[in-house]
């Protein structure tokens, strides 16, 4: 199996082989078509590399340039699962936009492009073993994503594609500078090709300058944090995700957010050995997850727009992975977990968000009324997915919160149990006010909804099932894969 | 030489914040940028065909690309050719002299040991770069002058890695550059769009999104 280890690489070419394919459709249709019938096969393929990965161990290959481990492996495969749902949902949500507003040839070409793109940058970061090749990956996402926000070219779009442009670079190349000091952290010790190799770094990670590893961790954490959403960085994210078409706020929110997280997930074991694993790091990691869940509360509980409640949301979700990362082991596995329910129930969310925004003309929350009379389908994935979004029993996200509670619990972090209960019993509450109101209430006259086809009930159904099926019972082989790569972020401690 | 180099950046640095024209501050940035490219030949030891082609590759770059993107933006944008900041000339620069002494003394303060000896200039001066690139990017009125201080900070890191480690992998190099290239690249596309959209390119006036 030689040669396929030493193709991983391939696995970042294949959605540009795919992207190529779409832009030689006849039809804004064929093309969105052709994305998710990619999307699929790009999909089979990589869930096979990633099951091999959990079966047989981790992968490296092209001179430890590349490798995929339980870590990455696992963030591919929820990467995978957010791109192909967004993918299908693509053509049903642009086939419904008002006319003003439907793709022609060239858009839809031009969004196949970047959605490809944005995809193979998003699968670098992951298999790349070079901190070096990750950042180039995140800083990649953030110039081709730029391009989906204003898709459709409007004052607001450009504004929030403005925001999000210099925030995010400006952020990420406070992250460069994180890499160059973890680089000078080494002493010069190993000039040449591994020096930026994640797997050396870790390796000699007790040696290093323990000062400039400080240093260099709070550049990774504020740098990466701005990209993932963390509070205070956060101020690009609710217009962004506000303003991009549906489909791209979902897998802005699904994946985007959490492969910057990966990123600091990655520099957490070297920044923890380094200062002789004291618990400085982790403390950090606490502290900003708090802020960010706090500041969200605060956001959502004033909010009328639907997305932007959504995107205060991601900064809440992302702030309480955040908090799980910086609790020990325990935590950490929670936080994995919450990755994963967090993506399933947010692309959802926004899935929903799209279509109700489109029956109803208006993503004002006061004007969206009797969304489960109008049209049951998306209205129930609404209700339902902002339900699994607070955290209501029995969904999985209930699950992994009160595993992050444990966590807090057992690490005798009792002023960060008392804070993220007040936050998320904010967010309880004002979140569900908004639930119902939309749910039930007088529907406004003239608001009809199209008939949903089947692959829309899937959309819908599947990820809902997916998630009461994980917070009931999870399945062994998931618990293993889970500590596996929970175990990679502690730097192997129990 | 390298003290040489290093002392023209601090000097851009503060010529920078004071400077009122537009078209100038492009030519100030490129004139740093150039000097930037050039850092590398004389910080290491003995010229290397691949020291060479890469100094070549970032003077073109910064000397010549992103000038000419930004003053054609500018003219497409059809924008008064004055830099607005929000505070006055005279106190930009009490605070870009400010951003200097600070630097210098963080330059001293950082634990790093620098490759080769008798460099004191270039940590101060790298810091200093990036501090003034933050400042633009946060005190002044139009989207060019935003990128302009996002490449002066992309210049200071640059000049901050030669400073503490002494060898990048070329691959990698040569992606930071395409990336700080395509920002660029996509920031001056944001901006013609900008003008078309609004008839001007004042980020100060891009406040409908809001809570």
């Amino acid at each position: 199996m030689s040669l396929f280890e030493n193709a991983i690489w391939l696995l970042a070419v294949l959605p540009v082989f795919s992207g190529m394919i779409s832009l030689l459709m006849p039809s804004p249709r064929r093309v969105l078509a052709s994305i998710a019938a990619g999307m699929l096969v790009i999909t089979g393929i990589d869930l096979w590399v990633v099951a091999r990965v959990f079966l047989k161990g981790t992968i490296s290959s092209n001179n430890a340039w590349f490798r995929l481990d339980a870590l990455s492996a696992y963030h591919l495969a929820v990467m995978m699962i957010v791109f192909l749902m967004s993918s299908f949902y693509a053509c049903s949500y642009f086939r419904n936009e008002p006319a003003a507003l439907r793709l022609n040839h060239f858009l839809a070409r031009k969004f196949s492009a970047i959605w490809h793109g944005a995809l193979a940058a998003m699968t670098l970061v992951l298999i790349s073993n070079n901190i070096g090749v990750m950042w180039v990956g995140v800083e990649a996402t953030t110039l081709l994503t730029a391009f989906l926000i204003c898709l459709h070219i409007s004052a607001v779009s450009l504004e929030a594609t403005w925001k999000y442009l210099i925030v995010c670079s400006v952020g990420v190349a406070f992250a460069f500078m994180g890499v160059l000091l973890l680089a000078a952290s080494t002493g010069n010790l190993a000039a040449g090709s591994t020096i930026l190799q994640w797997t050396h770094l870790q390796s000699i990670s007790a040696t290093l300058d323990p000062r400039l590893v400080k240093l260099s961790f709070i550049f990774l954490l504020v740098g990466y944090g701005t990209k993932a959403g963390l509070a205070p960085m956060h101020s690009w994210l609710p217009d962004a995700h506000s303003q991009a078409p549906a489909p791209v706020s979902a897998i802005f929110s699904g994946f985007m957010l959490n492969m910057a997280l990966y990123c600091i997930m990655r520099h957490l074991p070297i920044a923890a050995r380094a200062q002789g694993n004291s618990l400085w790091a982790n403390n950090l990691l606490v502290f900003f997850g708090l802020a960010s869940i706090l500041i969200a509360a605060v956001f959502i509980l004033s909010q009328h727009d639907l997305k932007r409640l959504l995107a205060y949301h991601s900064v809440e979700h992302i702030g309480i992975i955040a908090l799980g990362l910086g609790l020990g082991p325990l935590g950490v596995f929670a936080a994995l977990f919450h990755t994963l329910n967090h993506s399933l129930c947010k692309t959802l969310g926004f899935f929903s968000a799209g279509r109700i925004g489109q029956i109803y003309g208006s993503h004002d929350m006061r004007s969206i009324k009797g969304t489960l009379r109008v049209d049951p389908l998306w209205g129930g994935g609404l209700f339902g997915s902002l339900l699994a979004l607070i955290g209501v029993a029995p969904f999985a996200v209930f699950m992994s919160e009160l595993i992050i509670l444990k966590a807090a619990a057992d690490a005798r972090q009792y002023y960060a149990i008392i804070l993220f209960l007040a936050g998320a019993g904010i967010v309880f509450v004002g979140a569900l006010r908004h639930a119902i109101d939309m749910a039930w209430g007088n529907k406004p006259e003239g608001v009809a909804a199209p008939s949903s086809r089947l692959i829309e009930r899937l959309i819908v159904i599947l990820p809902l099932a997916a998630l009461l099926l994980i917070g009931v019972w999870m399945p062994a082989c998931f618990r293993n894969a889970l500590e596996l790569a929970a175990a990679i972020v502690t730097g192997g401690r129990p | 030489m390298t003290e040489n180099i290093m002392a023209v950046l601090i000097l851009i640095n503060l010529a920078l914040t004071a400077s009122s024209r537009l078209g100038g501050c492009i030519n100030l940035v490129a004139v740093q940028g150039i000097a930037i490219g050039l850092l590398p030949l004389f910080a290491q030891e003995g010229l290397t065909l691949r020291g060479f082609l890469l100094a070549a590759f970032v003077v073109i770059l910064k000397g010549i690309v992103f000038p000419r993107l930004l003053i054609n933006t500018v003219r497409d944008a059809a924008v008064r050719r004055e830099v607005e900041p929000f505070v006055g000339y005279g106190f930009s620069l009490m605070i870009g002299t400010a951003l200097t002494v600070i630097a210098f003394w963080l330059g001293t303060k950082l634990p790093l040991s620098l490759s080769p000896s008798g460099m004191s200039l270039v940590l101060p001066g790298a810091i200093g770069t990036i501090f003034t690139g933050l400042f633009m990017i946060v005190s002044r009125r139009k989207a060019v002058t935003q990128v302009l201080g996002y490449l002066v900070m992309e210049n200071g890191i640059a000049a901050f890695g030669l400073a503490v480690v002494s060898e990048i992998p070329l691959l990698i190099e040569l992606g930071i550059l395409l990336d700080t290239f395509v920002a660029i690249f996509v920031m001056a596309i944001m901006i013609y769009h900008i003008s078309r959209e609004f008839e001007h390119i004042d980020v100060d006036q891009l406040s409908a999104l809001k809570g």
